[in-house]
Order: structure tokens, then sequence, then C-alpha cells
């Protein structure tokens, strides 16, 4: 009843100052996620940032030390069955039940929800056919390839109509083929209303599928909102690219802790450095000589700006 | 508490269910082991190497080594029967197939899949030793045995809670064991001698302290010689409820270390 008393502009996924320990290790500290229904919800990290102990409590594998999470407003400690009627999972790996076809992968995840998913056998030939799978229906799971496995994963986190629908890097290991087709069919769940959390380590993917960022960093929020807003935050609005090798590297290194700047980000023999406008009119006053790049920053900055922190 | 009410739980039956449905499908190939090895193990053993052996006292009375062996192999059946299934089956399902995992992405929690494991194999086990009642049953017919079936519907509800009891002890060691290839400790240094010294195949009629202590609390001795003593001589023996008693205890004490070890495990929680 809980859950009928939000406001229909309330989040579908609402997570509140969550905490998990591993042994002494903590590994999530204080998290807060909000995802609404027509809206992905991107979570960025590098290695070990949190994004998939963050999800295993969304989806019930393993409980908060603190903190609470709401599911169309159900609370998943007081109800954990009426929560996870509401969500859907796409694990990072693969957990087809490898005895059934296609479709009965598709049948059976059926019975395990009550109140029973309606009119199944209508639903599964539905999904079959938006993702492509009705030739294969009568295959074992294990005989796709991996994007048509993928397919198979999100369609079966489906069948029961979910609210939430959870994509633990749904797209790692896939050609770009088949990437590709997976944002098609992820952007058009959201178009469905569908509140979709997504973790991955594809920077374009994150970019061009969520609405919001989340980005972590050991267990913390290191910033959250949209994308821009997020590589402003932290990578700034340019990024100079220049040789490392060049006699005046000790001078650029110099001029960086002058300004009170993160060291450069190095990528092979090359440096990337985020400045904002007025950081970059002074790096141009101060090596008009050198020859250097000048680009946007990207997610790939933000995630190597992290991972360099990390070290 | 929760965990021993999941038994009730819709979810704990659809996971029975989903065993239940791969099993019948190959119905046809995985019958022939449950119908053949009892078949097989009463000729060899108890016509074959029975006939070596002089009829012997058991219990006041002069039994053939066959009248001896084919109770114990009824309860040999449900042991090995419930403890494979929650040992290499379940593991296969847990850690290969990842089917646990599948599951538990649903309204399906862990306590659940704990009980569908312990039931399916609690089934599986009361089917098995079904067949091997058909078996005896036509021996008997045949004349080479002489048994009394009168009370052995009774035996059926405690042949299922034997199932439960054993695929508490093999998901135990689901839990521990870090690989597949382990799997060789528990089987030679738990199951072998759990079942082997139990008055199964053997009379084991040692008069010393720990042998005696030994058959007390093995509940497979008491299951084996509860129904011995049902089929043999038509009585009820106070083995059978102490077998009621000692499989209560394992599915009592088993099954929240299983779920505790398994939830480490699958899930991942410390």
């Amino acid at each position: 009843m809980d859950a009928e008393n939000k406001s229909p502009d309330s989040p579908l996924l609402e997570a509140r100052g969550l905490v998990k320990h591993f042994a002494s290790r903590r590994v999530v500290d204080a998290v807060d996620l909000h995802c609404h229904g027509g809206e992905i919800l991107g979570m960025l990290g590098a290695n070990g940032a949190g994004k998939t102990t963050i999800l295993r409590m969304c989806y019930g594998f393993l409980q908060p030390d603190a903190g609470e999470i709401r599911i169309g407003g159900i609370n998943r400690r007081e109800d954990p069955d009426g929560a996870n009627r509401l969500i859907g999972v796409c694990t990072q790996d693969d957990t087809f039940d490898t005895d059934f076809t296609v479709r009965d992968n598709l049948l059976r995840f059926g019975n395990y929800f009550r109140p029973r998913p309606s009119a199944i056998e209508e639903r599964v030939d539905q999904l079959l056919g938006r993702f492509d799978l009705a030739r294969h229906a009568a295959a074992k799971p294990e005989t796709l390839s991996g994007g048509y496995r993928r397919r198979l994963m999100v369609a079966r986190a489906l069948v029961h109509q979910p609210r939430v629908l959870f994509l633990d890097e749904p797209t790692t290991g896939l050609d770009p083929q088949a990437r590709m087709s997976v944002w098609e069919l992820v952007d058009g769940l959201r178009q469905e209303g569908l509140g979709i959390v997504l973790t991955t380590h594809y920077m374009d993917e994150a970019e061009r599928l969520s609405d919001k960022l989340l980005v972590l960093k050991e267990g913390a929020v290191v910033t959250s909102g949209g994308p821009r807003t997020v590589l402003g935050d932290l990578v700034g609005e340019h990024v100079v690219v220049l040789d490392a090798n060049i006699p005046e590297a000790d001078a650029v290194r110099q001029w960086l802790l002058d300004e009170g700047l993160e060291r450069p980000t190095r990528i092979l023999n090359s440096w990337q450095i985020a400045l904002d406008g007025a950081g970059l009119a002074r790096f141009s006053a101060s090596f008009g000589q050198l020859r250097f790049e000048v680009r946007p920053p990207n997610l790939d900055d933000l995630f190597l700006q992290l991972a360099d922190k990390q070290s | 508490m929760r965990l021993y009410l999941a038994v009730t739980a819709w979810q704990s039956w659809s996971v029975l269910m989903r065993h239940m449905t791969v099993y019948l499908r190959n119905w046809h190939t995985a019958a022939l082991p449950p119908i053949l090895e009892p078949v097989i193990l009463l000729l060899v053993f108890g016509v074959g190497l029975g006939s070596s052996i002089p009829a012997f006292d058991w219990k006041g009375r002069e039994i053939s080594y066959l009248a001896y062996l084919a109770p114990g192999i009824l309860a040999y059946t449900v042991f090995m029967t419930a403890f494979f299934q929650a040992l290499f089956a379940a593991y296969i399902r847990m850690h290969y197939q990842k089917t646990w995992e599948g599951q538990l992405t649903t309204q399906v929690r862990l306590e659940h899949v704990v009980w569908g494991e312990a039931l399916w194999a609690a089934t599986l086990g009361l089917a098995y030793s079904v067949i091997v009642i058909l078996v005896l049953v036509g021996f008997t017919l045949s004349g080479w045995l002489d048994l009394h079936w009168k009370g052995m519907i009774l035996t059926l509800p405690l042949l299922f809670l034997a199932g439960v009891a054993f695929a508490a002890l093999g998901l135990l060691f689901t839990a521990i064991v870090p690989t597949i290839d382990h799997m060789n400790i528990p089987f030679y240094l738990v199951i072998m001698p759990l079942g082997f010294a139990s008055n199964t195949y053997f009379p084991l009629d040692s008069d010393s302290l720990l042998a005696q202590a030994w058959l007390v609390v093995n509940p497979l001795h008491h299951l084996a010689e509860g129904i011995r003593l049902l089929l043999l001589t038509d009585q009820l023996s106070y083995h059978l409820p102490a077998a009621v008693v000692l499989f209560g205890l394992m599915i009592l004490i088993l099954l929240p270390v299983d779920l505790r070890l398994l939830r480490r495990r699958v899930l991942g929680e410390a």
C-alpha cells in the first residue's frame, strides 16, 4: 500500500544512504540513487568502485548494512517479494537455464513470479519477435552468438513486465554492431517508460544512453548529474593533448603545480591536461610556442582520471 | 524460522518443479540406473555373493544374506540418491550452469533455492526407493525373498524425510568444496563410512563402545534396521522413531548452516 501512496513523478528506484562492508572494508559508502520511469541512470567507476555491489543490493542479492531501498515505493527489506516483482535483472554473466530452449527459458522464468505474468505465451512470442529471437526459439541458449545471448538475457528480464530494469555491463564482450543493437533496444525500453539502471565500462555507451550519470570512486559518489555536467565538474571544459617527451615537459609540470592542478594523465607518449576556459587561456599564453591539440572532454578522460587518482 | 517456513513457499516448489520438468523430459534414460542398479546389486551381492555366505543369525532368526541385503539396499538408495543430487547435481547447477543465479534474479530467494534442491533430492530419493520396493516385490513374487509388505506404506514419508536430511548434508559440502574435484574428500571421508558402517550391506556386530555409539547416532543405521525389521518380521521398532528424530535434527541443524555458507558462496555475503 506504500507503493500506492507515491505520486506519479516519484522515482521508481530510490536508494538512500546505502552502506556495505566486506569484512572491515567499506565498499559502498552512503550512496543515494534515484531513477524515474523513462530514465536511464548510468553508473560509472573503475573496477572495484562499488558499482556491482550497489546493483546487487538493489536487486536483493546483498543486504545493505545501512540505508534503505524503495522500488516503486516498496521498501525492499520489508517486502522483498513485492520489490522483486517490479524489477528485471540482467546480470553481467549469462545465467540462462541451459536445460531449456530459448523459448522455454522465457516461459520458465515467468513461473518464478507471483502474480504470474498474464498471457505468458503471448508475452513470450512478443518478446521473441521484438528481440529478433523468434528464429532461435527452439535453440539452446549456449548455441547463440554473444549478441543474441545478451538479447535473450534482456528479454528474460522483461518477461514479467517489470518497471525497473537493471543492466550490469550489458554489452561487455560484444562486437560494435551487436552493441549498437542492444543500445537501440535499451533506448526503446526507456521510451516505453521503464526506469533503467546501467553499469558499463564503455564511455560512449554511458554517454549516449544515460540521462543521468553517477560517478563512483572507492564506494562513494564523486559526482552525479547529466553527462555534460558531470564532465564539466570533474574533467573541465577542455582537454589539452601534447607530446609528453618535449623539452619543455618540466616547465609544463611546474606550471601545473603552480596552478594547483592535477598532474597530467599520460597515455602512451602524450599528456592530457584538463583545463577550464581561463586555464586554457593562461596555458596558451605560457606555452604559445608549443604544438598541442585542444578537444572537448569525454568520459574516457573522466575514467582515466579516476583510475589515475585511484592508483 | 523464516528458513524453515520457506519450505511452504511457492518459490521453493517452483524450483522443485523446474528440476522435475528437466528430469521427466529425459525419463527414458534417467530411469534406467534406478531400475537396473538394485536388480544388479541384489543379483551380484545378494544371490551371487550370498550363495557363498551361509544363513546367519539376525535378532534371533536365521536369515539369508539376500534377505539381509534387500532392506539395506532400500535404505542405501534414498541415502545415495538424495546425497548425490544435493552434491554433484546441485553443484553443477550452482557453479557451472549458474541456474541458481538466474533464479535469484526473480522472486526466488536463496532459502527457496536451498529448499527446492532439498525437496527435489528427497523426491528423487523417494522415487528411486519406490522402484527398489517394486524390484523387491518382484523378488518376493518370484520366491527369492519372503518379505512382509503390510507396514511398508508407513515408511514412505520416512524415506522422504531421510531424503531431505541427506540432501541437507550434501548441500553442506556443495557450499564448501572449492572445486568439483574436491568432492572426493567428503565422499570418501564422510559418505562411504556413513553409508557402509550402518548395517546396510553387512551387520556391524562389534562390541566396541565406539562402534555402538556410532550406530546409535547414525540415522542410516536406524533407517536400515527399522525397514529390515518391518520387512522381515512385520514388526515396528524403536529404530523408526529414532530415525525420525535424527533426520529431523539433521534438517534443523544443517539447513541453516547450508544457507549461511551458500549465502557467502553464491551471493558474496560475508
